[in-house]
């Protein structure tokens, strides 16, 4: 029974599906903040990151993540970051790293 | 009497279009700022990705360049250019027909990036230290050891907006490829990491050196950027970064992080540029006037580019486009003085 | 009774309606914050009301809501405009109301009689010593109308009168405006008309009305004299009926203001009734859009304090406004009445989310990557650890000066949570908070020296260390210097330095940097310094711009560093470092490092 997955399992499908993902969140994210897509997959933003020392928080893989239309969890996962800043000064590509966090928070929050 | 030319700077692109220039029998003039020929080239240890030492590639052309009494100026600094002659910081002018610019790149200063600490910490070096280093036939850590443990990464000062490197300086993958390999041979028993955002392996046999340089000598390649660096108390060098293949953050301490710097457009191109009323591009290189058929040629008739001062470029794409400015110069006198 | 209709006259209802609603309307209003206020600022206010402070109050009201001395300072050519207008009008209604009392003593006389007493009275004009009025009232107009032009001359060109960007209105402070505009005009004119009619009149009216009569065929007077009074009454019932809902109400929010302030009432990280007043006491002079960088290097035109305070009392305020701003205190410093805008700003951030779930950072607990023992304790800060030259001069200092050290954060820390706050998750930022402050506590410290400023104003404001002394490093740096426990040796090097908005506006540390550049070398004094000094852009207050933005703001601030001839530019934060770092020619260092540099 374990092994059936009923698609309400805590375990996620292996499969980024874009075929049934809906991106218009992801969009939404992205019209408001087109730099979001600049990202050329550094880590830098991951490598700096405060709460990343000190738990187990990837900055870059969560926004990919969103990107792809993945948004299971991502807002309790970004609700680690502590907004220090130290992503955005070191990210190559200037993405403005805080104000993404709080507006991906906005978008799949309920504010 | 021959059709003069001067040719701002004398390394590789200068030097290389002045002998072309000759061949075609007009009279080229080399000011170089430097006291001598030669440029960034000079002192380089050996090339990508033959490992052919600089020396012979670059010692038989300045050679030349004496040999065919092509007259040079030394510590020269030109501050005007026009189609018709050069203005030095002297306030002397020296006419001419037509004018090269081969001002070539300036080094990325690596101290710009703080969180690397280079200058702070004693085993943080730059791709053109090792390079020195090579040439001086030792390379060890301050304390005069040998390196167990040795990082190298890549883009410092390239693809970089928080220094004002948008651009991508071409060179420094299959640099960072070459130079693990040589550590690879000087000390087989360390290990060489190559931290990198792309691998960009444009030319000839450079896939292949990457490829050899990941079987055959085991350099470990880390796809992710270098976040900072801290020195511990025995004068290592611990760094941060993600691994981004694994999603997961790195930590690794090292005994020597070399730093493959970029290369950023000259501090003094914009006071030039804007004495010959040329464009810039947005990095702040040269403007070529259009990317295909007139990429040695300005927006100006008669002024002509040779080398790294439009853009990155490797040495032997360098050597090849001096040939070319030499040919359009040739080309552009031609049609001036037949038509008169 | 007989007063009353003595008194009347049609024309006197759009003024005598506009005041009942205007005291209806702000009456309301005033009832209603005030009875909102939580407990605790209902008990400053019992606590406050028979003090000192009410009759310092008092005094304050007169120097600020009727001669607007912080105006004057600022400028007083704007001063002069609003003083002319605002003490201008007061006194024509004081001396009017003495004026009306002198004639018919101790008698009720209804509003409308004062106000329109040459209207109802023209026969005293007859009476010899009423000269003296006449003239008063006259001089009085002439100067209130002198205010009114230069208000119509600065609304044309703004630079003339030293702003180089006036605001844009609402609606409302357009009708009001316009009504306020018309009200002088309209009494010079139906007072000039009266005279003319009825003889008499001072210098100004008294000649007007003189020629008028002269000119003006006397039935065509008689036609348009009612009418000039029915257009200044209903200039006056517009104005009166437009000013609450208007910029104008801040000259009734602004008294009370004075007193709630001097009670102690202060603006909170969350937003209270007592905002109330300090959002409608802008009176949207616009003196703070020139100093904001936003608005200079940007050209954004409408995040600035006016327009922020503007949106949130009409209820229109986006969170975009609301987030965009660098929060240096620029503005805040110039404010001429010295609205709290920062705090207010950082309270309209303060979202619903803001109240954290309770897994929130469980990951804090019990983290601890110190190192080092001793009773001074060092907290880097999250970006210092990107500017590790300023750790190793700290480092440095700390082993010249034989101080043992406790590192809080050389291998990574807990943010200090002033970010999170910044961006108005008040609540969520305290975990961190508690989280620091244990850590403190578990390691027994006494001082505390932090490198970056953003952390020294969280930790002094929020952390509540007793017993823990918290120190900039420009500070502990002076005092080691000041004890003699380091002596740098001074060069020629010529320096200049930026002061950080948040150790200078924000903490009031000025000299401390001073004094230990002066004893390692020369230091030059940028255009913009201390308290007048500029953003470097990278604020962390702001989640709105984008790099190139922040590098705009940078390249701007960097050439007046550099313009002073320096041969370094120093600054005492690693975020101001970066930012001009990344637009400097010349070498950006830390205070720390270059004393460092030059022990021996």
């Amino acid at each position: 029974m374990r092994n059936i997955n009923f698609g309400y399992g805590i375990s996620r499908p292996r499969v980024i599906n874009m075929d049934n993902n809906d991106l218009r969140k992801s969009n939404a994210i992205i019209a408001e903040m087109p730099e979001l897509q600049a990202c050329i997959g550094c880590g830098s933003c991951t490598a700096s990151c405060t709460a990343g020392n000190l738990t187990d928080f990837n900055f870059r893989k969560l926004h990919t993540s969103v990107r792809r239309g993945e948004y299971k969890g991502a807002y309790e996962e970004l609700s680690k970051c502590m907004l220090c800043g130290k992503c955005r000064l070191v990210c190559p590509r200037g993405i403005n790293t805080r104000g993404l966090v709080m507006l991906i928070k906005r978008k799949l929050g309920d504010f | 009497m021959a059709y003069r030319v001067v040719i701002v700077g004398g390394g590789a692109a200068g030097m290389q279009t002045a002998l072309e220039l000759k061949s075609r029998g007009i009279e080229p003039i080399i000011v170089e700022r430097d006291i001598e020929l030669g440029g960034k080239a000079r002192g380089w240890h050996k090339l990508f990705p033959s490992f052919t030492p600089a020396g012979d590639i670059m010692q038989p052309i300045a050679q030349r360049v004496k040999d065919e009494h092509i007259r040079c100026f030394y510590g020269q600094e030109v501050i005007g250019i026009a189609s018709d002659g050069v203005t030095l910081r002297s306030e002397e002018r020296i006419p001419a027909d037509a004018v090269v610019v081969a001002t070539g790149f300036t080094l990325f200063d690596a101290h710009r990036k703080q969180e690397y600490g280079y200058g702070l910490y004693d085993n943080v070096i730059t791709s053109v230290d090792l390079e020195r280093m090579m040439n001086g036939g030792r390379v060890t850590l301050t304390d005069g050891s040998e390196p167990k443990r040795i990082a190298i990464l890549h883009c410092v000062g390239s693809r970089d907006e928080k220094v004002g490197q948008k651009h991508c300086s071409k060179v420094c993958c299959i640099t960072g490829v070459k130079q693990a390999i040589e550590l690879k041979q000087m000390f087989p028993t360390a290990d060489v990491f190559n931290f990198y955002m792309d691998i960009r392996m444009f030319g000839p046999g450079y896939e292949e050196l990457y490829r050899e340089a990941q079987e055959k000598y085991n350099v470990h390649f880390v796809r992710g950027r270098i976040s900072e660096a801290a020195e511990t108390i025995n004068k290592r060098i611990q760094i941060k970064a993600e691994d981004t293949l694994t999603g997961r953050p790195l930590r690794m301490t090292v005994d020597m992080l070399v730093l493959l710097v970029g290369m950023s457009a000259n501090y003094d191109n914009p006071t030039l540029a804007a004495s010959a009323g040329l464009p810039l591009a947005p990095n702040g290189y040269f403007k070529a006037n259009d990317s295909f058929l007139g990429v040695v040629r300005s927006q100006q008739e008669g002024i002509f580019f040779a080398g790294t001062v439009t853009a990155p470029k490797s040495l032997a794409d360098t050597l090849a486009e001096a040939s070319l400015t030499a040919s359009a110069v040739d080309q552009y006198l031609k049609n001036k003085y037949n038509a008169k | 009774m007989d007063d009353i209709l003595l008194y009347f006259a049609p024309f006197t209802i759009p003024f005598v309606v506009g005041t009942l609603f205007l005291f209806i309307a702000v009456g309301v209003k005033w009832v209603l914050w005030l009875m909102r206020l939580p407990r605790v600022d209902k008990l400053l206010i019992r606590r406050g009301i028979f003090t000192r402070q009410t009759l310092i109050a008092v005094w304050e009201v007169i120097r600020e809501s009727l001669l607007h001395v912080r105006i004057f300072k600022h400028n007083p050519v704007l001063g002069y405009m609003h003083a002319s207008l605002a003490f201008g009008w007061f006194l024509l209604i004081a001396v009017g109301w003495i004026e009306t009392t002198v004639y018919l003593g101790a008698d009720f006389v209804p509003l409308q009689g004062h106000v329109f007493f040459k209207y109802f009275a023209p026969h005293l004009a007859l009476q010899e010593h009423y000269a003296v009025f006449e003239q008063l009232m006259d001089a009085l107009l002439l100067i209130v109308l002198s205010g009114v032009m230069l208000a119509w001359f600065k609304r044309l060109r703004s630079k003339a009168l030293g702003m180089r960007r006036t605001t844009k209105h609402v609606l409302f402070d357009r009708i009001a405006l316009s009504a306020l505009w018309f009200v002088f005009p309209a009494r010079l004119v139906a007072e000039s008309l009266t005279v003319a009619v009825y003889g008499g009149g001072g210098f100004l009216t008294g000649s007007i009305g003189g020629w008028l009569a002269e000119v003006v065929p006397a039935d065509v007077l008689a036609m348009v004299y009612e009418p000039a009074w029915w257009f200044y009454s209903c200039a006056l019932g517009v104005f009166f009926v437009a000013m609450p809902f208007s910029r104008y109400m801040h000259i009734l929010t602004e008294i009370p203001l004075i007193f709630l302030r001097r009670w102690s009432l202060r603006p909170n990280k969350e937003r209270r009734s007592y905002d109330n007043f300090e959002v409608e006491a802008c009176s949207r002079c616009g003196i703070c859009i020139d100093p904001c960088q936003l608005q200079a290097d940007l050209g954004l035109n409408d995040t600035q304090s006016v327009y922020f305070l503007r949106d949130r009392r009409y209820n229109m305020l986006s969170l975009k406004i609301a987030n965009n701003c660098l929060m240096c205190g620029r503005c805040e410093a110039k404010c001429p009445v010295g609205i709290n805008l920062n705090t207010l700003r950082l309270n309209s951030r303060a979202k619903r989310r803001n109240i954290p779930h309770e897994g929130r950072y469980r990951y804090l607990q019990g983290i601890d990557r110190s190192s080092g023992m001793g009773k001074v304790g060092y907290f880097a800060g999250c970006m210092t650890s990107l500017t590790p030259a300023v750790q190793r001069s700290m480092e440095r200092i700390f082993e010249a000066a034989g101080e043992e050290v406790w590192y809080a954060d050389r291998d990574g820390g807990v943010c200090c949570g002033r970010p999170l706050m910044l961006s108005g998750e008040t609540d969520a930022a305290r975990k961190m908070m508690e989280s620091n402050r244990a850590l403190f506590r578990k390691h027994e410290i006494t001082t505390l020296v932090t490198s970056c400023p953003i952390c020294l104003k969280v930790f002094k404001e929020e952390y509540h260390l007793e017993g823990v002394e918290v120190l900039h490093h420009t500070e502990y740096i002076d005092r080691l210097i000041a004890e003699g426990r380091i002596t740098p040796k001074s060069d020629n090097t010529a320096y200049t330095y930026h002061d950080p908005c948040e150790l200078g506006r924000g903490c009031g540390i000025y000299d401390a940097p001073r004094r230990v550049i002066g004893a390692v070398g020369k230091l030059a004094e940028p255009k913009h310094t201390r308290r007048d000094a500029l953003c470097c852009g990278s604020s962390l207050a702001n989640t709105v711009i984008n790099d190139g933005q922040q590098l705009r703001i940078a390249q701007r601030m960097t050439a007046e560093l550099e313009a002073t001839g320096c041969d370094t530019i120093v600054t005492a934060c690693p975020l101001c470092n970066k930012a001009i770092a990344r637009a400097a020619t010349r070498p950006a260092r830390d205070i720390a490092e270059i004393v460092a540099k030059n022990i021996e």
